[in-house]
């Protein structure tokens, strides 16, 4: 591997590039399915390829390519550089990148039972334990189930001196009811919609009450076909961590990223209201409201040693108890913000695509009392559980979300299920009316695996720890009869 | 790869199966993206990448391995995977053998200069029309994308050849160019496209034109309360509600599960007699594979004809279970998702998109939408955002923009309410027309 990468980066080097960095990456993918009592799918995916990144002049350049012998590398740098030569063409300024000192290290994700050394046949007999489970109850339609499992090595290289080689795994898995009628699809999810992620090894699996869950998983599908609509109008929600995380990832992280902000991403997901001149004057939330973004939380689908540009991973606040203090940033546009140093956000979802700014993990931070407490503190107020649809505008203001069940609370007490739970707000609104999270005892850090960005899109992940937490006079029941 | 070099490597993947029933599957190819922002490129990247994918069908079980090692030794490699997933499991009672040799149209849809355009025609096209914007005073983002061969958006790659041991052979190479381009005066903003199989009929410098014009027109939007409007749909926005609908409801997987609205109800009128709806990879605007993932041929499907449900699009295990043929609509067997009809084709009318304003009182001219997602299932109920060009429709002209609206509207009912349609082009992957519909349900205003 080792060799590969630096021929790639000498040769980038001799043709011309002021700076080049090479990650070369092999990537193993286990996906299983079970469906309705059937595999749906075993697969396993390898792949094993390098991509050189080039400034020449300021501009950039980046090829990639997965035939691996010394030419085909060699012509890979080669039209690295001749790309960002004809880049350097067309530039308002060249390119910056803040100093990062080179590192030399070998860093890996904790993994205590790595999950390519675990039978399939006991994989899938999980899979089948809960298909069962789920089909025992009377009304389920859709069974489905999945495990995933992901090891990515790679080795990373730069003109500066840096040389990284980095290992994650990470596990993860769901499931998931659905009941049908004539008018209405149901579906319950566990733990989450989109599965349970974490960079763990098996002992996540083994550590979930997988088959313990599904019964009230099924019965809930099955119920919500006869629970009474969401109301419509002005309500107080809680929200579950799962939903919570979601609603962190589209109105706090996204319009967070730098590029964003900078309208780099302006053709396809849009741009941001969170713009430079905001940073730590705009009141973006309640003083409840302390979002944290960390490339080192224990477990996180964003925790790494280093990013893919060769930063070490760090922790920042990008929301201190309401108040807007940071952005997600790289080595280009750190400087853009009066920062020496970027904040370690650059990730890339293959050999094949060029990094740039995702998502690392950000989490609000806990605040105090049992989920029982929560509900207890409220006297009319919807619980609203687990996403099943979002929806958010370029800027990043007006979102609509759809969670897949809602209960009622009346005086502190649960007492009705709510089918097709919906809500609308605008973001800073929204963050405003935050008056009550919930304490550590309640925070969990929940995964997102299915974050699409740039052009060509790249798939990220990402971790957002969350309690739940309740959000006052929130337009509800949006979408039915509108 | 050409078809020289994808059947040999498909060849040696059934040589090393042994006698093994075995499906090889070759996609890939390259893959080359300019993308520019603030009047200058961005990011500038060229991607080479070819992936086998090997199943191998073990009586009722089957599994499958995916890899880019093309050595001997990572064929073999991929072949044991697949064959120690199909082992492990149990039967699945439903899977089908392989299917035999199949015969296929051929479609011209490989342009050698489109896949020889180099960094220096994608940033030469893109200079023409950044030029453009900085001319009007706005600020141009976008991207000049070109590629040959199958590797599509989010890396996903389809088939360009597929052999099996039974005999059958698929292969199909294209090439495709897409410019898509955002003028943006501070959160005012225009936006236009082009998608074509071929580079020369990109010209980044009339994009830019409709671009700055729609983004000039956008200034100053006023504020229009949420409630049922007249509006036109431009092409792009038709598109991208389709494609939804496409994902939810038109594929037989969908239907037979109760999930579709198309559930119980062929044969029926579902939509106004003026929408056809088709699936049709040959159509000359799509050009798309005329085979699916298990080497079926791809089959040109009514699936809405004059309003009235004509069926979903199939694959082989779908279709057995109703003893009808496939439509040639497969994803990569087995999947959980079932057929998807990803060539849809909206029959148009005659026109461009602003003869639909004539009669308009107060309506809404929509450019495109953004971030759709499913509200409701069962109703085809999608919610989403307006953007870059809504404007104003009083008295039959275009007047002034407005801020940006959520919706909330079932595409079913909207299909019911369509009076009146533009000729049909390609917009987000989509043969469509621009649409004029009673009573589209926008629920919420945004800040700009």
């Amino acid at each position: 591997m080792r060799s590969l990468a630096e021929q790639a980066l000498d040769t980038a080097r001799k043709r011309g590039a002021d700076y080049a960095d090479v990650r070369f990456l092999e990537t193993a993918r286990e996906d299983l399915q079970v469906k309705n009592g059937q595999v749906g799918s075993v697969d396993r995916s390898d792949s094993v390829g390098l991509g050189v990144r080039v400034l020449v002049q300021g501009g950039w350049g980046y090829a990639a390519t997965g035939f691996l012998t010394k030419d085909a590398v060699d012509a890979c740098a080669a039209e690295a550089v001749g790309i960002a030569r004809a880049s350097s063409g067309l530039l308002q300024r060249p390119v910056r990148l803040a100093a990062e000192p080179p590192h030399r290290a070998v860093w890996a994700s904790p993994c205590v039972i790595d999950p390519f050394d675990v039978p399939l046949e006991r994989k899938l007999d999980l899979l089948f334990r809960v298909d069962e489970a789920l089909r025992r109850v009377s009304g389920v339609a859709i069974a489905e189930g999945f495990l995933t499992f992901v090891k990515k090595r790679q080795i990373y290289v730069s003109t500066e001196g840096s040389d990284i080689d980095q290992t994650i795994v990470r596990s993860g898995g769901g499931y998931s009811a659905t009941a049908v009628s004539a008018t209405e699809v149901q579906r319950r999810s566990f733990p989450q919609a989109e599965g349970f992620h974490q960079t763990r090894g098996y002992e996540l699996i083994e550590s979930i009450p997988w088959v313990e869950n599904a019964p009230r998983v099924a019965e809930e599908a099955v119920a919500l076909l006869t629970a009474d609509p969401c109301p419509q109008g002005e309500r107080d929600i809680i929200l579950e961590g799962s939903q919570l995380a979601l609603q962190i990832h589209e109105s706090v992280g996204h319009p967070t990223e730098l590029d964003r902000v900078l309208g780099m991403e302006a053709n396809y997901a849009g741009t941001s209201f969170l713009t430079t001149d905001q940073l730590r004057v705009l009141r973006f939330g309640s003083e409840h409201v302390t979002l944290m973004a960390d490339g080192t939380l224990p477990g996180g689908l964003a925790t790494f040693g280093y990013d893919d540009e060769g930063v070490e991973a760090q922790r920042w606040p990008i929301v201190e108890n309401g108040w807007f203090v940071g952005y997600l940033t790289s080595r280009e546009l750190a400087h853009t913000i009066g920062e020496s140093r970027s904040r370690g956000c650059v990730r890339a979802d293959g050999w094949h695509h060029v990094p740039m700014i995702r998502m690392v993990n950000l989490s609000l931070m806990p605040g105090q009392g049992s989920l029982d407490d929560l509900l207890a503190d409220t006297d009319d107020g919807l619980y609203l559980e687990t996403n099943r649809s979002w929806s958010i505008d370029q800027l990043r203001y007006n979102f609509q979300f759809k969670a897949e069940i809602a209960w009622e609370i009346k005086k502190g007490r649960r007492v009705r299920m709510l089918r097709n739970p919906t809500y609308q707000g605008i973001t800073p609104r929204f963050w405003n009316s935050c008056d009550f999270v919930c304490g550590p005892e309640a925070w969990k850090p929940w995964g997102v695996t299915n974050c699409g960005k740039g052009q060509p899109g790249q798939v990220a992940e990402m971790t957002h720890g969350s309690a739940p937490a309740r959000f006052r006079k929130v337009n509800v029941g949006v979408g039915y009869d509108d | 790869m050409t078809e020289k070099e994808a059947r040999a490597l498909l060849d040696q993947v059934l040589v090393a199966a042994q006698g093994r029933e075995v499906e090889a599957v070759v996609g890939g190819g390259v893959s080359r993206l300019t993308r520019f922002a603030n009047n200058e490129i961005t990011q500038n990247v060229s991607e080479n990448r070819v992936e086998l994918s090997v199943r191998v069908v073990d009586g009722k079980r089957t599994g499958r391995a995916n890899g880019n090692d093309l050595s001997r030794q990572g064929i073999e490699r991929l072949l044991d995977a697949a064959l120690a997933a199909a082992r492990v499991q149990p039967e699945i009672p439903d899977l089908l053998p392989l299917p035999g040799p199949q015969s296929y149209r051929s479609v011209d849809a490989d342009d050698s200069s489109t896949a020889d355009l180099d960094a220096d025609g994608r940033v030469s096209e893109v200079r023409r029309a950044v030029e453009r914007c900085v001319e009007a005073g706005v600020t141009a983002a976008g991207i000049y994308e070109t590629g040959r061969g199958t590797i599509g958006d989010y890396g996903m790659l389809d088939a360009m050849a597929i052999a099996n041991t039974r005999g059958l052979f698929a292969y199909h190479r294209g090439t495709r160019a897409a410019f898509r381009i955002s003028a943006l005066d501070g959160a005012a903003s225009g936006w236009a496209e082009r998608e074509s199989w071929r580079a020369s009929d990109v010209d980044g410098a009339a994009l830019a034109d409709r671009a700055v014009e729609k983004a000039i027109r956008s200034r100053g939007a006023k504020p229009w309360d949420p409630g049922s409007y007249t509006v036109v749909l431009e092409p792009a926005a038709v598109a991208d509600l389709l494609t939804d609908l496409s994902w939810i409801s038109l594929g037989a997987l969908a239907v037979q599960e109760g999930r579709s609205f198309l559930s119980g109800r062929i044969g029926e009128r579902v939509m106004g007699e003026n929408v056809t709806l088709r699936d049709d990879s040959f159509h000359p605007l799509h050009r798309g594979s005329p085979f699916d993932a298990e080497g079926i041929p791809t089959r040109s499907t009514t699936l809405i004809e004059r309003g009235i449900a004509r069926g979903p699009v199939y694959d082989r295990p779908t279709a057995a279970k109703e003893g009808k043929e496939s439509t040639g609509h497969s994803l990569p067997i087995p999947n959980t998702i079932g057929p998807l009809a990803r060539h849809l084709v909206l029959d148009g009318g005659a026109g461009p998109p602003e003869a639909l304003l004539d009669g308009i009182e107060r309506g809404l001219w929509v450019t495109r939408v953004w971030y759709t997602n499913v509200v409701d299932p069962m109703t085809a109920t999608l919610t989403g955002m307006t953007r870059d060009g809504l404007f104003a429709i009083e008295n039959g002209r275009i007047t002034h923009a407005v801020r940006n609206f959520r919706f909330n509207q079932s595409v079913v009912e909207m299909l019911n309410r369509v009076e009146g349609m533009s000729e049909a082009v390609r917009a987000g992957g989509v043969v469509c027309p621009a649409l004029r519909i009673q009573g589209f349900h926008m629920s919420s205003v945004t800040e700009f």
